[in-house]
């Protein structure tokens, strides 16, 4: 009965939604109506004003900078929550002894192998960002991806070994703190706030710091949210 | 039809077929898999579309890390759906 | 992508199980975004970087920072929710629906 209900209402919202999608202009052309305004003058004056050929990193780290930093808050935010709900402090049944499942020798080899082309990779990516497809999120992503890869492989209690807590603290607030200074430090010197120097290297700089940032950020906001819940398996 | 179009066209039967699939299916296990398809086709339907960053984030986050976390979850919790 | 979001919503309404909520959420987000990269592409364009050989028409390079900012929170929200059920699961005992809204004897 239920399922019936919901599968109407489904259906009305979906046919609604069709009505109100084909109004929009069909997509593809390049004289829409979305590319004219805002786009067309990001994209004109994007490589001079932000210093980045890849213009979807100018529009992040420059033009939208604000939006930037709501997302990093928002990371660092549920990483937050995820820590407080504190999954490996509560248990209801018998203390049972972690089990460590015996990882295959392939498996062992092929990371052990692999993880340093990885981590060469991410850091190409989150360095190049401006110049090339990429760009710190995506970056960060694949290093915190392969940090969890190695905690699979090695054993998390090497994992945890490797990543002292006083300073793993202050390295996961780090994309949050240097977004807040350079859009302090633009205030201050400058008026408004993410203002970027006039020399062209210094603006480069700043956004690879930028990127950076962002990029170990993600990296331990993925590692966090894989320790805690790992360690909640062996309850 | 050009190329272009049967491309897409076969991406998108295919995003909607996964996503069906993905309803019906009562073993999360195979549904968490099947969301990495998903997320995969999508990456593709990214690319064709002209957005290489785009794709590389949701092919990293998506088939990636999203499947890590759900098969952390379904160890916990259970694996069949009643 | 209408019709991806309409198969998410009815995942969302009708499964019992949590976790099923969860993957039909990330199916209706995914198909959100790809309406936005949708409306900002460019049929036989090229994507939005220069000096690497690519002539305009560039597809809109705005469509895409919003789309990954997207990406992110729902990665976010859905390793927040995850956790939310393994502690659900802990303290009450399952992850269905009815059974949770069962009253307490």
């Amino acid at each position: 009965m239920r399922n019936a209900l919901a599968l109407v209402v489904v259906i009305v919202l979906a046919v609604l939604m069709m009505a109100g999608v084909s109004q929009l202009p069909p997509p593809g052309s390049p004289d829409g109506a979305v590319h004219r305004h805002v786009a067309a003058h990001y994209i004109d004056g994007g490589k001079e004003a932000a210093g980045a050929p890849n213009l979807v990193t100018a529009v992040l780290l420059n033009y939208r900078a604000l939006d930037t930093y709501g997302e990093v808050v928002v990371i660092f935010a549920a990483l937050i929550a995820v820590l407080a709900v504190g999954l490996a402090g509560h248990s209801r049944g018998p203390q049972r002894q972690p089990e460590e499942l015996p990882v295959s020798p392939v498996v062992d080899l092929v990371v052990r192998l692999m993880a340093p082309f990885i981590a060469l990779f991410a850091l190409f990516m989150i360095l190049e960002g401006h110049v090339l497809p990429g760009g710190g999120f995506q970056g960060g992503v694949v290093l915190g991806a392969l940090m969890i890869l190695l905690g699979l492989v090695l054993g998390p209690r090497r994992l945890r070994r490797m990543l002292p807590t006083p300073a793993l603290f202050w390295t996961r607030a780090v994309a949050l703190l240097a977004f807040a200074l350079a859009a302090g430090a633009g205030l201050a010197l400058a008026g408004w706030l993410f203002a970027l120097p006039e020399q062209p290297w210094l603006r480069e700089l700043i956004i690879v710091g930028l990127e950076l940032a962002i990029g170990i950020g993600a990296a331990l906001a993925l590692v966090g949210f894989y320790l805690s819940l790992e360690a909640d398996r062996h309850r | 039809m050009s190329p272009n179009d049967v491309f897409d066209l076969l991406i998108l039967s295919l995003l909607i077929l996964s996503a069906l699939a993905i309803a019906r299916m009562k073993d999360l296990a195979a549904a968490v898999i099947l969301f990495s398809v998903y997320s995969f086709a999508l990456c593709l339907l990214w690319v064709h579309r002209g957005a290489p960053d785009v794709a590389m984030t949701e092919a990293a986050v998506g088939a990636g890390i999203t499947a890590v976390l759900f098969f952390y979850t379904l160890a916990r919790t259970g694996r069949k759906e009643k | 992508m209408v019709i991806l979001f309409a198969i998410g919503l009815y995942v969302v309404l009708t499964k019992q199980n949590l976790v099923k909520k969860i993957i039909g959420l990330n199916i209706m987000e995914t198909a959100v975004f790809g309406l936005i990269v949708t409306s900002g592409m460019v049929t036989g364009g090229s994507p939005p970087l220069l000096g690497q050989g690519l002539e305009p028409p560039y597809a809109s390079p705005i469509a895409h920072a919003l789309v990954l900012t997207g990406i992110v929170v729902a990665l976010s929200v859905t390793a927040l929710a995850l956790v939310l059920i393994i502690r659900v699961k802990a303290e009450c005992g399952s992850i269905e629906l009815d059974e949770l809204l069962e009253p307490d004897e």
